[in-house]
């Protein structure tokens, strides 16, 4: 099965009717609904990563703000993923041949492997990380999180 | 001379002209409005958050608006910077658009909001911070600034959606 019939497919679905369906409005909320998931997951990853880079909140420890942000990151990550299917369902494989598309979800994918991973480690041991570690972390999950959300932006466009 | 003829003439101009037509222009700038917003809306809804004790309750105000307000500060810029492109851009589509003169209203608004916590009661943080409970004033100031921001964000997402042609 093609990426495109698998999108067509989706997109057939009763479910993706419904929405498709809708007043045009109602992807307008979904749209508002994906900007205030991505303002709670970036602003959350910056204040962190600032931190990691010896910058913003430097008076906290970095555990401590990983903790006070991390029910808006997957609140927001929450908001993300309902919405951001509300606004893809309909138009499934209207998105298939756009290259931007592929690249927000790959960069997604990249910075979703990396936040279980390198930046869980770096960012909750009790032990402070080496500092280049800890700047490398804090570089990549700005590069990859600001990537997807100019990719984002892209895809329209495309 | 009227706001909408001075839109025209913005939205005809050379550089409102060549980044409504550029294929990478337009789009990078929106990129970069939406990444100052984390920056700017994003930095200021944690100091609201922590103003109405829902965020870093035991950290005292001044911890967190001291070291912030550059990268807030700098944020708007972008923010502010880019919207101003993108406004030229469109700015005789955009002008017509009920929602435009709202976020714009909502913007001073909030503006004002920030500009009368930051002199009244930002730069005395010693005098209020160690309190138990945080000034009603206060706490009014960052619900306020909370709520505005996000009828601003919301105005902004919905102008595509209202302006038909945009």
């Amino acid at each position: 099965m093609t990426s495109l019939e698998l999108f067509s497919a989706l997109q057939a679905n009763p479910i993706s009717n419904f929405i498709g369906h809708q007043n045009h409005l109602f992807g307008a909320v979904a749209q508002l609904f994906h900007i205030t998931g991505l303002i709670l997951v970036l602003t959350s990853v910056l204040v962190v990563s600032l931190r990691l880079l010896g910058l913003g909140l430097v008076r906290q420890t970095v555990p401590q703000l990983v903790q006070a942000t991390s029910r808006f990151v997957w609140v927001g990550i929450a908001l993300l993923t309902v919405s951001g299917l509300v606004i893809f369902l309909p138009a499934a494989a209207h998105y298939d041949p756009n290259p931007i598309f592929w690249l927000k979800f790959e960069l997604l994918a990249l910075a979703l492997v990396l936040h279980v991973t390198l930046y869980r480690k770096v960012t909750q041991s009790e032990e402070a990380p080496r500092p280049i570690v800890a700047k490398g972390t804090a570089f990549l999950a700005l590069s990859l999180w600001f990537g997807i959300a100019f990719a984002g932006r892209f895809i329209g466009f495309y | 001379m009227s706001f909408i003829e001075i839109a025209q003439v913005l939205y005809d101009s050379n550089i409102g002209t060549a980044l409504r037509e550029s294929v990478y222009a337009f789009p990078i700038v929106e990129g970069s409005h939406l990444i100052g917003l984390a920056f700017s809306v994003g930095l200021i809804l944690l100091i609201d958050l922590r103003l109405a004790g829902l965020f870093l309750r035991k950290v005292p105000v001044a911890d967190l608006l001291q070291p912030l307000r550059p990268w807030l500060l700098g944020g708007f810029a972008l923010t502010i910077s880019t919207g101003i492109l993108l406004f030229v851009a469109e700015a005789a589509k955009v002008i017509i658009i009920p929602v435009f003169p709202l976020k714009i209203l909502a913007i001073t608004l909030a503006g004002i909001n920030a500009l009368w916590f930051e002199f009244k009661w930002a730069r005395r943080t010693s005098e209020w911070d160690e309190a138990p409970v945080i000034p009603n004033a206060v706490r009014f100031a960052g619900l306020a600034s909370l709520g505005l921001w996000g009828v601003v964000v919301i105005c902004g997402r919905l102008i595509p959606y209202l302006g038909g042609g945009l």
